[in-house]
């Protein structure tokens, strides 16, 4: 009998993962080789400076981009060889996504973005969910903006709807793109720590790619990718040593 | 700059149009004014060429209207699209003015050029026209001479119009901040609305102005013909009117039409994309709202007409002999002719939604990264352009079918000595074809945009840039 992912406790794995853009002399290679299991419950981070491959690699794992050589699994599923529409669907219901900027539709208000995920797989939140939406709603300070849209909050508010809606569905894997990229410090602290207790206490899985030794300093685990590889694999870890880490990466390149 | 000028074709294209039309018109107008001066009865009189040139300059005033409100839109659709490029230029030391006179400047090239094919090509069809009605005998050979001057005023109207449509469109350019440039808050592309209450005000009463004059010309019109003049002052003022005021009467329509299409997710979305910008959407239904207006109104006139006309057929066969060939002749000419002002606008809404939607591809991003799928992106934006086209033909047969009535009573409620009251009829042709049209329409007008969208990666929703 093959060991399934979910044996290992992992939520996502992928394995000999490369992508490479473009052909001959000009090619890039975005992600070389790589392999690495992300434990279900775990706030993950991935870190690495610009052009490591961490956002090609998110975006590999999240169904949005095919790799040229390797294998990609959500939980026990294979989604490697998926097509467009299986993949839609996928992303629809067991992934969630926090973006930098642009999270959010502007047309709809606050309570529509959050159940556009259930909308769009054509039915209504069971009383469970609505229940687990409202406790969202209410831990997040959203509950008195509902019928707001995007362009009446700010940014710190707008990344909360984001967060609202990725966890709504209670996804295999939340993947974060920087979330905190585009918020003050203060507000870019509280989103990092919504991120962190919906880890640790509804045990929700999230992978955020960062280039912030602070943001990735609220994570379980720290990934740090360089040149499309992974070169380290650590525990949490405070700013100072993720920062020390990082300069002496770029020290050694 | 060549690349900079790439998203001024839908001007070209709609400035092209209307020149043809222009100079195909006062071709055949000329061809026909020669052959009837050719021929021995009516010849001595002036009075047929004169009404052939005032219809004719008629009909290319309301094409080059409806051609200006297209390009003002687009324009303004063109610079939305460009909002980046200009705050940069801006941000690197150019004035808002410099950059709106740019634009300007680009109109003007592209309404000279659309006015030169315009000859080109009106002359061509004129000559086309005159080759196959000769050879048909539909037409004696006359001495018409191609190289007149009055070919030139079309030309000139349709070059100068869209240089001034590009100034007014434009006028988004002054609002456009250096450092726009920079931040990454401009995805809302929301367009402030200033100086709004001077032209509502104007609007509401050229509309009840308007409706008093054209309810006075329906009273009058009982006794006197004459009452059809004071309608059609009154529906010329009222609909001049409801132009003016697109921003507050479309978006209402096309909330209410947005509603029919359900509370699937796609559905939702395409109803409030359809109204997300209702300066732009306004502009953008407002010239086929004319156009079908135009064509209903005229059709519901001649077709109240045409039951009268063969009421008194039954009573007196011999006296109106042959009249209703000649009647659906006229119906015939008149309906293309007025047509092809609706084509126009029809043109302008394809563009205008094209380059509305390349405008959201970071949006189209987002959805496709949460779940929608290419099918569902498809349904929304066929909904939307279903939305634009269905509030825009619903708006103009409602408009239409009561100045057509209006028109009617006024010019028919007397004429046969004692008051009637005018049943007005109903141009079930017209309104089947228009339906079809409108669905045609709508269709075509979301086949590109629709493709695009369809290929758009969520990763771009993902990209920083």
């Amino acid at each position: 009998m093959q060991i399934q992912p979910s044996d290992l406790g992992l939520i996502a794995r992928v394995a000999g993962l490369a992508k490479r853009y473009g052909h001959g002399a000009g090619a890039v290679t975005a992600l070389d080789d790589v392999s690495l299991g992300l434990r279900r419950g775990e706030f993950t981070a991935i870190m690495g400076p610009s052009g490591s491959g961490k956002s090609t690699l998110m975006h590999i794992m999240a169904g949005l981009d095919s790799p040229t050589a390797g294998r990609v699994w959500l939980g026990d599923t294979d989604i490697t060889e998926l097509g467009d529409s299986a993949l839609t669907v996928l992303r629809r219901r067991r992934i969630g996504f926090v973006f930098q900027s642009f999270n959010l539709v502007p047309t709809l208000d606050v309570r529509g973005n959050v159940m556009l995920p259930f909308e769009l797989d054509g039915r209504r939140p069971s009383r469970d969910e609505q229940a687990w939406i409202d406790e969202l709603f209410d831990t997040l300070g959203l509950g008195g903006r509902l019928t707001h849209r995007p362009h009446e909050l700010s940014g710190g508010q707008q990344q909360r709807v984001a967060i609202a809606r990725a966890l709504a569905t209670r996804p295999d894997l939340v993947f974060a793109d920087e979330p905190t990229g585009n918020l003050d410090s203060r507000t870019g602290r509280e989103v990092l720590g919504l991120l962190a207790v919906a880890s640790a206490r509804y045990g929700q899985s999230i992978a955020m790619v960062t280039h912030d030794p602070v943001a990735a300093s609220h994570a379980d685990r720290i990934l740090f990718l360089a040149d499309g590889k992974i070169v380290r694999d650590a525990g949490r870890s405070t700013p100072e040593e993720i920062s020390a880490f990082m300069l002496s990466m770029e020290l050694a390149a | 700059m060549r690349t900079r000028m790439k998203d001024q074709w839908p001007t070209l294209l709609v400035a092209a149009l209307a020149g043809t039309f222009g100079v195909l018109l006062l071709h055949v107008t000329g061809l026909l004014a020669a052959a009837i001066r050719a021929d021995d009865v009516t010849g001595e009189s002036d009075t047929v060429a004169l009404m052939l040139g005032f219809l004719a300059t008629v009909f290319v005033v309301i094409a080059v209207y409806v051609s200006a409100i297209v390009t003002s839109n687009t324009v303004a659709t063109v610079v939305a699209g460009r909002t980046r490029t200009i705050a940069l230029l801006r941000l690197i030391g150019s004035s808002a003015r410099a950059q709106r006179a740019q634009i300007a400047k680009e109109g003007l090239v592209v309404g000279i050029a659309g006015a030169a094919i315009g000859v080109l090509a009106g002359t061509g069809a004129a000559l086309g026209i005159e080759e196959l009605a000769v050879a048909n005998r539909m037409l004696p050979a006359t001495d018409y001479g191609y190289l007149n001057a009055a070919v030139v005023l079309p030309a000139i109207a349709v070059a100068l119009t869209t240089w001034l449509a590009s100034w007014v469109g434009s006028r988004r350019v002054l609002r456009v901040r250096p450092i726009e440039a920079i931040s990454n808050a401009t995805a809302q592309d929301r367009e402030e609305l200033g100086r709004r209450r001077g032209r509502n005000i104007a609007a509401i009463v050229l509309v009840v102005v308007g409706i008093g004059l054209l309810v006075t010309g329906v009273v009058i019109g009982l006794t006197d013909p004459i009452g059809v003049l004071i309608g059609l002052a009154g529906g010329i003022l009222s609909f001049t009117g409801v132009v003016l005021g697109a921003d507050v009467v479309m978006p209402p329509v096309l909330r209410l039409v947005g509603r029919l299409f359900g509370r699937s997710p796609a559905a939702r979305l395409a109803a409030e994309n359809a109204v997300r910008n209702p300066e732009r959407s306004s502009r953008m239904t407002i010239g086929l709202v004319i156009g079908v207006t135009l064509l209903t109104t005229f059709s519901v006139t001649m077709e109240s007409y045409r039951a009268m006309l063969l009421a008194a057929q039954a009573a007196q066969p011999e006296v109106f002999a042959g009249i209703e060939e000649m009647l659906n002749a006229t119906i015939a000419v008149f309906t293309v002719l007025i047509g092809f002002s609706a084509l126009i606008a029809a043109i302008g809404m394809v563009n205008t939604l094209s380059l509305s939607v390349m405008q959201r591809t970071r949006e189209l991003g987002l959805l496709r990264a949460l779940g929608f799928d290419r099918g569902q992106l498809r349904r929304m934006i066929v909904a939307e352009s279903a939305a634009l086209t269905v509030a825009a033909t619903l708006t103009g047969l409602v408009l239409g079918f009561g100045y057509g009535w209006a028109g009617a009573q006024a010019l028919l409620g007397g004429a046969q000595g004692e008051p009637v009251f005018v049943m007005p009829g109903v141009p079930w042709v017209m309104i089947g074809a228009l339906i079809v049209s409108a669905g045609v329409l709508t269709l075509v007008a979301s086949i590109a945009p629709a493709r695009r969208a369809m290929r758009v990666s969520p990763v771009v929703a993902l990209a920083v840039d």
